[in-house]
């Protein structure tokens, strides 16, 4: 599978795309209540869909290679997009972008934590705001679901995934290296029994 | 020197960190250790970041920094925090990059895809408890907001800031 856009090479051309996904990180980052999934869904929409840069399959390996790493899933994410689509320069343009709204916001409601943490205004607000987060995640299922779900094996993988997640508390990683292993197994044992039938 | 510990620690617990809530004890353990902070106000961080958007690590890294050292020791903080992805990651992106085309790394991918999906669809469900059946009463004015976000994004493809902001004004409204 090839990027579609390809890395730009003159020294200006990288700097546009840098602010370019600065700025789309710094304005998505302010409105990612719920751990940072919406933020895929920001992604699928703005990349995939709209400019086309990249395909809903190389999203996802973005988020698998992100969640198998130590480190902020989010952050994670946005420097493996910014390498891919612009180099060194641009993953640590997209890091500073999807952090800066975290560290500008956490720097207002430090100094007024007690105001805000008693409003019940705010706390009205924040219900809302975090029953829209369920939508938000579930229309990035929705939108990554042809990318992931091509085959039987990769159905039992995702039900074996959510069933792991919800019901015991192994760690994410373990999950996805375990996974990993397994499915690697059958793909082989599948070729090998393919390469078997065309044999005989 | 406050802002290398902070910087230092930072990185410690960025490296130990796996998604979601998996810092929390790693944070609680660094904060007595080095003294800056109480039990109580490790759990104040967790309130605040349920509060505010972007990812839970980062928002723990500027509450602490800034609680310890000021705007500067937030800033150290967060950049701790951030450490293993700038570097870590970075080098993984380039080396999928690279081995993208291999025999191996396809079916990795291919099987590795669902179970991060599977991931989504269970944050998905967890969420849907946390926020629909707080402390085990049915919350109908998340479920009513929920669904009208769900029709205004899925149907009217709007963005979702807007779906952000039209569903903090709704909580305005309805919930008492």
């Amino acid at each position: 599978m090839q990027h579609k856009a390809t890395r730009p090479s003159r020294p200006v051309e990288v700097l546009h795309r840098a602010w370019l996904l600065f700025f789309f990180f710094f304005r998505i980052g302010f409105f990612t209540f719920g751990g940072g999934w919406s933020i895929i869904a920001q992604m699928t929409r703005e990349f995939v869909e709209k400019r086309k840069w990249l395909t809903n399959e190389e999203l996802m390996d973005m988020v698998s290679v992100a969640q198998s790493l130590p480190g902020i899933m989010i952050i994670n994410c946005s420097v493996q997009f910014g390498y891919a689509l612009g180099g060194v320069f641009c993953a640590f343009a997209a890091a500073l972008g999807i952090a800066l709204p975290s560290f500008i916001v956490l720097v207002v409601v430090t100094f007024c934590y007690n105001e805000l943490s008693q409003n019940i205004y705010v706390a009205r607000a924040l219900v809302g705001v975090r029953a829209a987060v369920v939508p938000i995640i579930v229309s990035a299922t929705l939108r990554l679901r042809k990318a992931a779900l091509v085959d039987k094996l990769s159905w039992a993988l995702a039900i074996f995934a959510l069933c792991i997640c919800l019901f015991t508390n192994l760690s994410r990683i373990v999950v996805i290296i375990i996974g990993g292993i397994a499915g690697l197994l059958i793909l082989n044992i599948m070729a090998k029994k393919k390469d078997k039938e065309e044999e005989a | 020197m406050i802002y290398l510990r902070l910087f230092f620690s930072f990185i410690k617990i960025g490296f130990s960190s796996f998604g979601g809530l998996s810092l929390v004890p790693v944070i609680n353990q660094e904060m007595m250790t080095n003294g800056w902070m109480t039990s109580q106000e490790v759990q104040d961080i967790i309130a605040i970041a349920e509060m505010t958007p972007g990812s839970l690590g980062i928002n723990c890294a500027t509450f602490a920094g800034m609680r310890v050292a000021g705007l500067a020791g937030g800033a150290a903080a967060t950049l701790g925090v951030m450490m293993p992805s700038l570097t870590l990651c970075l080098i993984a992106a380039i080396f999928v990059e690279k081995f993208r085309k291999s025999r191996t790394m396809e079916d990795i991918l291919h099987s590795v895809r669902p179970i991060c999906l599977g991931m989504i669809a269970a944050t998905a469900l967890t969420l849907m408890q946390t926020n629909f059946l707080p402390s085990g009463i049915f919350c109908w004015q998340a479920l009513v907001i929920a669904v009208i976000a769900g029709v205004v994004l899925m149907k009217f493809k709007a963005n979702i800031p807007i779906v952000v902001l039209l569903s903090a004004g709704l909580g305005l409204l309805l919930v008492r």
